[in-house]
This record gives structure tokens, C-alpha cells and sequence, in this order.
């Protein structure tokens, strides 16, 4: 069966006022699509109950990697004219630790590039749905989601609570 | 800067975004001519030959490597503030941290010219690449300057991958307020960025790991540079403590240069409130303690020279003083020790006529100094019979003077067209209750 969703977003001015939403939506049972903010918060992701960040795992994996890539290469490329240079080994360790170092933290940044991206869901041109440009500047949006029915009720919590609010199109899912 | 909004942070950078007025289309004209004039003297040496400089034996180091030097020390303080002081917390370098990383991203470029232009071929540059030339000879890895290819291409893809980075929630922050062309414009380079949490939070892990990784980098890049000179067997170069000594020197340069190009910008796009006297002054101290690093750098070579009983040390540091190119050596000296020190009036680090004109001097000074190193050494070796002097041509003027245009033109870009300060960092210095003090 098909039902209409209402979006309401409600923008608060600090983030102690969308802390405490955020406490009072989820002990009432509202359901949070997403919270929007202008800076970074180490409080709002722990208040929705987000997992920690998988981005250093993708990191570790680029440096481990870069470190091999680097070390390795310059292994090659020696070993490709075996020729003794200052009297220092083919394979010589300091020279090519210093190159795998150097790729260490190339790869290190390719891997971290890499999970901001995917673990962030970016690019993302469509970004202009269910968004309120003021999100950028200086408020906190907290986007809910309810049935049609219940739009007025979701608008007075947020209203008794000092939020400015904003209602999105209707959009059609399936219950 | 408590006293600000959020909004008015908004404000008073997206203002600095208006269509710029003729005068500043003038300026870069300006820049331009003299990067066009500098591209024209590498033509120039590119259809002649590299005799059209001035390197001839001994000296085969010539501007284009102090150049390069120098470039790529002036790009070590923007990494310092942006990663390093943001793993210390230093709430100071939020309103400088953008301008200092813009700073690092085109110093790179312009210093990764130089190389190429020392080259001569310049179309023989591909024997730097991990690529096996016509004799199936392969890049020799064991040499220092093949650790600089791989230190120096890595800096500027780490430098400017973070730089981009710190960018998004800007970008987006801008797009909001942006119609037309310029709105779409900045979708694409936001990325498509609004600030959910779900981003907030891998960005700042993200963010986090980025400073963490570009410290140990920022040091080892300098470090290598050092080496190139450290791991031959020339007096006055072959010394364990260049790889200290020019990470200090590299971060005394490009905090000069953060001072001589963010006075100007505070002034011209009003940012007084935001880039607050107390930043100022803590570049300035900053300053002071490189300076003595230096300083004390200056003073050990010396000591070694004499304490070794090397005959050929103690030539060579006693001629850099008192002989020929004893007066780019004095400068250095009263330049990058003395000059600095004067930051220790607090009525000379909060006058900023005395803030910039001592900037400038840290910057002649530490020219100098990487004039003083490389030609100072190589045109005094160990035989007096290959001893000989240098002096640059005006190629290599033009093409010196054509870097720094490079780099203003780019830099003069940047500020119209790009926020110069992060509106998003100085956000979290109010939200945190950074005071002027932070």
C-alpha cells in the first residue's frame, strides 16, 4: 500500500537546542532522517547513536600499501641493473626506506580521500532535496519524517522548542 | 573576534567574493607581464641552451636550485599551520590557516618549476620517472635527488588534497548564497556538500588524519631537500644537522611570507576582525623562535668548522664570511637572527608597518641564505685551483622574477574567486569559546 511522507525540517539556532531535540525525538519515537549543521559536532552524531567513523581503515590500508608500493618499486628498479653504487648494496635499505616512507603517506592520503568520499556519500549533486541553504551559514536542521496526519504535531515540537521550520514536499513511499 | 556571528564571519569573507574592481584586474595584468617575461627567459633558454645562465664550473648550482629552495621552504608554514598547529589546538591559526595552505599549494608549483628549468632538456624529464630510458637504465633510487622527486610530487598532491579538503564545507557555504552560473559552479566544486552529520563526521576523521599524515611529511620533504646537498662530500654541505636545520629555516621563510602577503589582505579586504593583531603577533613570536633556531644553526656550523680542525671546514666557513660573497652572508645573518628579534618589542609586533617591513628582510634574509649555502660552498671546494665565483644573468633574473609573479598572480586569483578564510574554522573558534587568547 502507498502512503504520503511529510518532511519537516526544524532549524534551531544552537546546538544545545538541537541536542535536546534530538534527546526528546527519539524518546518520543520521531523519526530523524538527518541533521544538518554549519561546523562540525562531536555531540550530535553521539546523540543519534552513529557508529565511529570507518575512514582511518581505508587510510591504514592506502599507507600499508603506499609503504610496500614505495619500497618495493625502488627494489625493482635497482635490481633491473645490479650495479653496485657507492659501494652501497643493490637492495640498499636506508635509500628505499625513505621512498617507502614518502609513498607511505601518499597512498596514506589516496586512502583517506577515498573513504571521505564513499563514507560520506560524496559527490552528490541532487544535495538541493529536503535542504535548507540556512543549514550552511548558521543553523542546526533536524529533518523528520512523519505520516501527513501527524505534520501538525511535528511542527509544534519543534516550534515549542524554539525551531524555525521548514515543510518539504509531500513525497510518496510504501508502508 | 568573540564579538562575531557566524553570520557576520559569512559576511564579511563572501563580501571579499565581489566582482573585483578594475584596479585589481590592472594588478594582475601587472603579475601576468612579469609571468609572461619569465616564461619568455625560459623559452629563451630552452632554444639557446642552458649557457644562457650564469652556472658555469665550479659553479653548476645556480639561482634556479636556491630558487627551488627557497620555494619549497616557503611552502613548509603553510602545512605547519594548517596540520601542525591543528594537532596542538592552537586556536590562533583558524583565521590564517586557508591563506597559509593557498600559500603552500602554490609555492610548491612554483618551486616544482625550477628543477625543469635547471634542467636545460626539459623534455628529458621523464628520466626522473620510475620509466627505463633508451638503455633500459632505470631512476637511480639511491640518490637524494630521486628522493626529492618523490618528496617534492608528494607534498604538492598531500598540500593540495588538504587544501580542498578544508574547502567543501566553504564551497557549499557559498553555493548556498550563489545564483546562476556561479551556483552551479560551486555545486560541482562542493561536491554536492550539506553538512549531515554523516559528512561532518568522516570529515572530521578524515580532516584529523590529514594533519596527522602531513606532519611527519611537511618534515620529511625539507629533510630531503637538505639532503641533496647533505649526502655529497662538499665542504660546507656535508653535515648531520642540515636536515634540522633547513626544516627550521623553511618554516622561518614561510611564516615571513604569511606576515608580508596577510597584512596587505587584512587591510584591503577588512578582515580586522577576524585576522586579529593578537594572530599577528603570534606569527611574530613564532618568528622569534625560528630565528634563533637559525640562529643557533648558523652558530654550530661555524663551531664545527673550527672544533673538527678541518682545514678545508675552516677555509670554507671563513670565506664565507669575509670573502667574496661576504655580504650576501651578513645579510642572511643580521636578516634571518637579528632582524627577527626585534619581534620581541610588543610595540614592534603590534605596529604593522615594523610587522611587515621585518616580514620582508626574513625573506631577502633567507634567499640569501640558500645562496649562501649552495653557492657558497660549490664555488670554494676543496682544490683552490677550481675555486670560482658566480653571478646570476639576467635570464635568470627574469626567470626569477617571472616565479614570483607566478606566484602573486595565482595567490591575487585565489583571494577574488576563493574564501581566503575558513569560515567554517573561524565558526568553531566562536562555537568553542576561543577567545583572542586561544
Amino acid at each position: 500500500m502507498t502512503a504520503e511522507k511529510t518532511k519537516i525540517m526544524g532549524l534551531f539556532e544552537s546546538e544545545a537546542d538541537a541536542l535536546a531535540a534530538i534527546a526528546d525525538m527519539r524518546s518520543l519515537g520521531w523519526v530523524i532522517e538527518r541533521v544538518h549543521s554549519p561546523i562540525p559536532s562531536e555531540n550530535i552524531p553521539r546523540a543519534l547513536g552513529m557508529r565511529k567513523s570507518r575512514v582511518g581503515w581505508f587510510t591504514l590500508a592506502g599507507g600499508i600499501t603506499g609503504f610496500f608500493a614505495g619500497f618495493l618499486m625502488a627494489a625493482f628498479t635497482a635490481s633491473r641493473w645490479s650495479l653496485i653504487v657507492s659501494g652501497k648494496p643493490v637492495v640498499a635499505l636506508v635509500p628505499f626506506f625513505i621512498v617507502g616512507f614518502e609513498f607511505t603517506i601518499l597512498f596514506a592520503v589516496f586512502g583517506n580521500v577515498i573513504g571521505l568520499i564513499t563514507q560520506a556519500n560524496l559527490p552528490k549533486f541532487n544535495y538541493s532535496q529536503d535542504y535548507a541553504p540556512e543549514c550552511s551559514a548558521d543553523q542546526y536542521g533536524i529533518l523528520a519524517a512523519c505520516g501527513p496526519e501527524e505534520a501538525g504535531e511535528l511542527e509544534a515540537f519543534f516550534t515549542e522548542r524554539g525551531a524555525h521550520i521548514r515543510s518539504f514536499d509531500v513525497a510518496p513511499s510504501t508502508a | 573576534m568573540s564579538d562575531l556571528t557566524y553570520k557576520e564571519i559569512d559576511d564579511t569573507v563572501i563580501d571579499t567574493l565581489s566582482p573585483p574592481t578594475a584596479k585589481y584586474w590592472g594588478i594582475i595584468a601587472l603579475v601576468f607581464a612579469g609571468l609572461l617575461m619569465g616564461a619568455g627567459c625560459w623559452l629563451y633558454q630552452i632554444f639557446i641552451g642552458v649557457g644562457v645562465a650564469g652556472m658555469n664550473t665550479p659553479v653548476h648550482w645556480g639561482t634556479y636550485l636556491i630558487n627551488f629552495v627557497f620555494w619549497v621552504g616557503i611552502a613548509h608554514s603553510g602545512t605547519l599551520i594548517s596540520a601542525i598547529l591543528h594537532l596542538f589546538r592552537a586556536g590562533w591559526r583558524n583565521p590564517i590557516a586557508r591563506a597559509a595552505e593557498t600559500m603552500t599549494v602554490f609555492a610548491v608549483c612554483c618551486a616544482g618549476l625550477f628543477p625543469f628549468i635547471h634542467l636545460g632538456r626539459v623534455w628529458l624529464v621523464f628520466y626522473m620517472l620510475p620509466f627505463p630510458n633508451q638503455r633500459t637504465l632505470w631512476p637511480n633510487f639511491q640518490s637524494p635527488l630521486m628522493f626529492d622527486v618523490v618528496a617534492i610530487s608528494t607534498y604538492l598532491t598531500v598540500s593540495a588534497l588538504f587544501w580542498y579538503t578544508g574547502l567543501m564545507p566553504d564551497l557549499a557555504a557559498i553555493r548556498d548564497r550563489a545564483t546562476g552560473t556561479r551556483k552551479r559552479v560551486f555545486t560541482i566544486l562542493s561536491l554536492g556538500w550539506t553538512g549531515e552529520q554523516g559528512q561532518w563526521h568522516n570529515y572530521a576523521r578524515g580532516y584529523l588524519f590529514f594533519a596527522a599524515l602531513a606532519t611527519p611529511l611537511v618534515i620529511s620533504v625539507h629533510s630531503v631537500v637538505s639532503w641533496d646537498f647533505a649526502l655529497s662530500v662538499i665542504p660546507g654541505w656535508h653535515t648531520t644537522i642540515f636536515a634540522p636545520y633547513f626544516v627550521a629555516g623553511a618554516i622561518h621563510s614561510g611564516l615571513a611570507m604569511v606576515l608580508t602577503l596577510l597584512i596587505p589582505l587584512r587591510k584591503i579586504f577588512g578582515y580586522e576582525r577576524i585576522i586579529t593583531i593578537h594572530v599577528l603577533e603570534s606569527v611574530a613570536k613564532t618568528i622569534v623562535f625560528t630565528g634563533l633556531i637559525v640562529g643557533f644553526a648558523y652558530a654550530t656550523e661555524i663551531f664545527i668548522a673550527w672544533y673538527s680542525h678541518n682545514i678545508i671546514e675552516m677555509e670554507s666557513f671563513w670565506w664565507r664570511a669575509f670573502g667574496d660573497y661576504a655580504i650576501p652572508y651578513w645579510i642572511m645573518v643580521f636578516c634571518n637572527t637579528i632582524a627577527p628579534l626585534f619581534y620581541l618589542f610588543k610595540k614592534v609586533r603590534t605596529n604593522l608597518k615594523l610587522l611587515f617591513t621585518i616580514s620582508i628582510l626574513v625573506n631577502i634574509g633567507m634567499w640569501y641564505e640558500r645562496f649562501v649555502i649552495i653557492i657558497g660552498s660549490v664555488a670554494h671546494g676543496f682544490l683552490p685551483n677550481a675555486w670560482g665565483l658566480y653571478s646570476p644573468t639576467l635570464i635568470e633574473f627574469g626567470i626569477m622574477i617571472g616565479a614570483f609573479c607566478l606566484f602573486f598572480f595565482l595567490f591575487l586569483l585565489f583571494v577574488k574567486h576563493l574564501p581566503s578564510v575558513s569560515m567554517t574554522e573561524m565558526k568553531e573558534t566562536l562555537h568553542h569559546g576561543a577567545s583572542d587568547d586561544g
